[in-house]
């Protein structure tokens, strides 16, 4: 009887590890993740991204905090007077561990390719040739990964936006794209709740496109 | 029972546990002692740290106890780990100072003599794309290196010319394998250009002197050229030109790619259309096939194979001064081989291992008139180098090269021949430390043996980089250099010896956004240099006794930014060289050695047709030669060199390119140099041809379509 009661509280205690993964990791990474949210500046984003990189510290088998150190790396690159290439660079650095930790991640694929993106932007005429194709593949392998992925179906029509403004080509492709991605957002917005802390970014700048669109 | 009860007591005991806080706050200094703020701070394994404000500063409560490590982390600076024990009460953490780590981003490189073209790196002169897009090359990898500094033009030549040296002292590489006859064998005036299609390099590194010691038989200037790694999509490029044809289709998959490629030019049809100053027989025309490959091996390994098999020719008159008639008739057939494969992986331990196999293998039959003329010439080159950095500051890197060199020429109907064989070893190692980001020396030791003339030799390199400020820096590079004789000669006397040159550079490198200027002042001594008797299509007992200098300055300057969406750059080269060699009794200015050359390449955008324009000006102040009827060896001089190239790029769809040049679009009469006759006419004149221009102008008009399954390939390829 002992015996079993013991199994039985063990097997109990395994089970409640297993799927609550782990408490303190889900509070950190909300709490940096709200303050994600919150960037105003440089500093706000470096403090932020420090956050998420003393949870990868930690955490050395969790791609997350990677993915969001990646993330907030190539959103100041964008958005801050800082020395963008090696921002960029130090994106790619972290997506590559994030890659070694979740290899074929719908995710991480697509944020790489918008890491990528953020390198053509800063000098598309000697870039374009060489990484452009590389940005696509990256959209497009993370599409087949996940059908589901709002982010790499936008980031892909953003590219195809910008390619169809240079041709004249109409951007009814590119149009079409992020209306299917809005439909993805709004899909995925159905099943965020309080805990969510995978990726739920991007449903802003998508309808900021499709406003160009209309 | 009571087990349950023990072991249930003890995790509830473990999550009441009253935690208690530890106040840790510190400051963060660099190496200036000044406070360095983002410092990511953190106590290690677990989620407890903060980030150092605008002062250094930073303070932070855990709730950790016991021994714990503390770790300082900030992008490009070295981490630093400390040892502390939290037991409730406040740590004040003592000054730490981060220091900065060496990288490549912001390192001092050397940069006296080298130019290079890459999308990678921040120090490049040129980009790859540029080399396609220079009107006045019309896609010659070589013709876009004829606008950089330090190189002058020989329009009836073709090839590269480095500081007042021949075309021989540049040795060309591929992926650091040695390409033997790199140029396409021509004949009579007619210029060449280089084999091998831009598009198969993703970087090129051109140096004008002082380069590294992983590079040797090359006098003035090594031009390695790096191919391109993995092909990411599947795709059919279509190309359609004034000038012939050509299709290349590429399979890509995750871990490998493979490119073939087949062209075909005939200059026929153009010519008809086109006035020609030279009297052809036979257009020059011929076909290519290459194939390309690239693997991923299991733990990071890259192999690369590069295969390609060429055949042309072309037939001309060449008319005799002094003679009526159509002159001399040369018929030429060459048949080129190049195969290469080459395998480099980057170990975790730091250790970069290169292995790589080329074999180079050249065919002409030159018939001049009635004589007829064979020579074979092939290279094969083995090579397996390593590479490590030991730290951030020491780095090595050291080779091991074997050469098998074999040379044949003979006239076919006289049944007569000579050859030689050449076994060449070497042996090189080249160092570089930081002393500190902003200053580097790098020394260099290359050691070479030859079977055929039993010479053995040493040639230090060294050189050293300052980084003044941000934007600037000054290097500074010596070395001694050494090649053997052209085959030619060497085939004549098989004992000549390795000619040297000895080179000293000073260089200034200004890089601010978009703009970049550089200036170069340089010396280079010539040593052992062959000369003959007779004259140079048919020399006679040639000895090491010749000698010479180069010296002079060049000034390169290019902006990106100023004018919107153009891009332009003007380069002055100075060069002051006289040197005894080949027929001559003194020290003579060299016909390929003009004293002042200039040139401008400017390219324009303009979005709303889809088009990029590009003129180029090349000018010189004449070719220096050697006039018969005047006592003095090599002291006239031609008019200027002068030529203005123009070339227009419409891209109406992503996957189409249409290309318009014309080179010397304002059709100047330019004059190389002069042929004289052997002996003076009844009245004791000698007479001449000037060696000029094939045609008046050049025409090129390409239409270029690339074609993918990929549905992404319509909206993006490479343009």
């Amino acid at each position: 009887m002992k015996k079993l009661i013991l199994t039985f509280a063990l097997s109990f205690l395994w089970i409640s590890l297993s799927v609550a993964s782990d408490p303190a990791f889900e509070k950190a990474m909300k709490k940096q993740i709200i303050a994600m949210d919150q960037i105003a500046n440089a500093e706000q984003s470096k403090e932020v991204a420090n956050g998420f990189l003393r949870i990868a510290e930690a955490k050395s088998e969790e791609w997350l905090p990677l993915y969001y150190a990646g993330l907030i790396h190539i959103e100041a690159a964008f958005r801050f007077e800082v020395n963008k290439d090696q921002y960029l660079d130090q994106a790619l650095k972290y997506i590559e561990q994030a890659e070694k930790l979740a290899p074929a991640n719908s995710e991480v694929t697509a944020l790489k390719g918008y890491a990528i993106m953020g390198k053509i932007s800063l000098d598309p005429a000697s870039r374009g040739q060489n990484l452009s194709p590389q940005a696509m593949q990256l959209f497009g392998k993370a599409i087949n990964l996940d059908r589901e992925n709002p982010r790499a179906l936008y980031l892909m029509a953003q590219m195809e936006y910008g390619m169809a403004q240079f041709f004249g080509s109409g951007t009814d492709k590119a149009c079409g794209m992020v209306r299917l991605s809005l439909e993805l957002f709004e899909k995925e917005e159905s099943i965020i709740t309080e805990d969510y802390i995978l990726p739920k970014w991007g449903k802003r700048s998508a309808q900021q496109m499709m406003n160009n669109c209309n | 029972m009571k087990t349950l009860i023990i072991f249930i007591f003890f995790f509830l005991s473990l999550s009441t546990i009253s935690f208690s806080q530890t106040k840790i706050s510190g400051k963060v200094l660099d190496e200036k002692k000044k406070g360095l703020p983002g410092v990511n701070v953190l106590i290690k394994g677990s989620y407890d740290g903060s980030t150092s404000k605008e002062d250094g500063s930073f303070e932070f409560e855990t709730e950790v106890e016991g021994p714990q490590v503390l770790v300082f982390q900030l992008m490009g600076f070295k981490s630093i780990e400390i040892a502390i024990h939290c037991e409730g009460n406040a740590i004040q953490i003592p000054d730490q100072i981060l220091v900065e780590a060496i990288t490549e981003m912001n390192a001092v490189t050397i940069s006296a003599g080298a130019m290079e073209a890459s999308d990678e790196k921040k120090s490049v002169i040129l980009r790859p794309i540029d080399i396609v897009t220079t009107p006045s090359a019309m896609g010659d990898i070589v013709g876009a290196f004829q606008t950089l500094p330090g190189t002058s033009t020989v329009g009836n030549d073709g090839r590269l010319f480095v500081r007042g040296g021949d075309a021989s002292e540049v040795g060309i590489y591929i992926d650091g394998m040695r390409v033997g006859n790199a140029y396409g064998s021509t004949a009579g005036n007619v210029p060449t250009r280089t084999r091998f299609n831009p598009n198969l390099f993703k970087g090129t590194f051109f140096s004008t002197g002082g380069y590294s010691a992983e590079y040797g038989q090359a006098l003035s200037s090594a031009l390695a050229l790096n191919t391109k790694d993995l092909s990411i999509r599947s795709q059919g490029d279509l190309s359609i030109m004034s000038v012939g044809g050509g299709y290349a289709h590429t399979l890509s998959s995750e871990k490998q790619s493979l490119t073939f490629s087949a062209n075909y030019f005939d200059l026929k049809p153009y010519q008809s259309l086109v006035k020609q100053n030279f009297d052809w027989e036979r257009a020059p025309n011929g076909w290519d096939i290459e194939l390309s490959a690239q693997k991923k091996l299991a733990k990071g390994g890259l192999w690369k194979i590069l295969a390609r098999k060429e055949s042309g020719g072309m037939e001309i008159w060449q008319p005799e001064p002094g003679q009526e008639g159509r002159g001399q008739l040369i018929r030429l057939k060459n048949k080129y081989s190049f195969a290469q494969s080459n395998w480099k992986n980057a170990f975790e331990n730091g250790w970069i291992l290169f292995a790589g196999a080329a074999l180079s293998s050249n065919f002409d039959d030159i018939h001049i008139d009635s004589i007829r003329l064979e020579r074979k010439n092939q290279l094969a080159h083995g090579k397996f180098t390593a590479t490590k950095d030991f730290s951030d500051r020491l780095s090595m890197n050291t080779g091991l090269e074997y050469f098998n060199h074999q040379f044949d020429e003979s006239l076919v109907d006289l049944n007569f021949s000579r050859d030689y064989v050449d076994h060449q070893f070497y042996l090189f190692t080249e160092w570089d430390y930081y002393l500190n980001k902003n200053l580097v020396f790098r020394a260099g030791l290359r050691a070479g043996k030859s079977s055929l003339n039993k010479e053995q030799w040493l040639d230090p390199r060294a050189s050293l980089a300052y980084k003044i400020s941000e934007t600037s820096q000054v290097s500074f590079a010596a070395g001694s250099f050494s090649q053997m004789p052209v085959e030619n000669l060497r085939v004549l006397n098989q004992a000549l010896n390795n000619t040297e040159s000895n080179n000293l550079i000073l260089n200034y490198l200004l890089q601010r956004d978009g703009i970049i200027f550089r200036a170069e002042g340089f010396y280079k001594g010539y040593e052992n240099l062959v000369v003959f008797e007779g004259y140079p299509q048919k020399p006679q007992n040639p000895t090491n006794l010749g000698k010479g200098y180069a010296l002079g300055v060049d000034i390169f300057f290019r902006d990106r930014k100023s004018i919107k969406n153009t891009d332009y750059w003007v380069t002055y080269s100075f060069v002051d060289s006289k040197r005894q060699f080949d027929q001559y009794k003194s020290e003579v200015q060299p016909s390929f050695a003009p004293k002042h050359n200039f040139s401008l390449v400017a390219k324009h955008f303009i979005l709303d047709f889809k088009s990029q324009l590009g003129i180029s000006f090349s000018m010189n102040d004449g070719y220096p030669y050697h006039n018969p009827n005047d006592g003095e060896e090599m002291s006239s001089k031609t008019e200027s060199f002068q030529s203005l190239s123009f070339s227009w790029s419409y891209l109406p769809k992503p996957n189409l390119i249409i290309h318009f040049g014309v080179n010397n679009v304002l059709g100047r009469e330019n004059v190389f140099g002069y042929r004289f006759a052997q002996q003076a006419n009844s009245q004791g004149v000698f007479e001449s041809i000037p060696s000029g221009l094939v045609a008046p102008r050049f025409l090129f008009l390409g239409i270029f379509l690339t074609l993918s399954k990929d549905k992404n390939a319509n909206q993006l390829n490479n343009l």
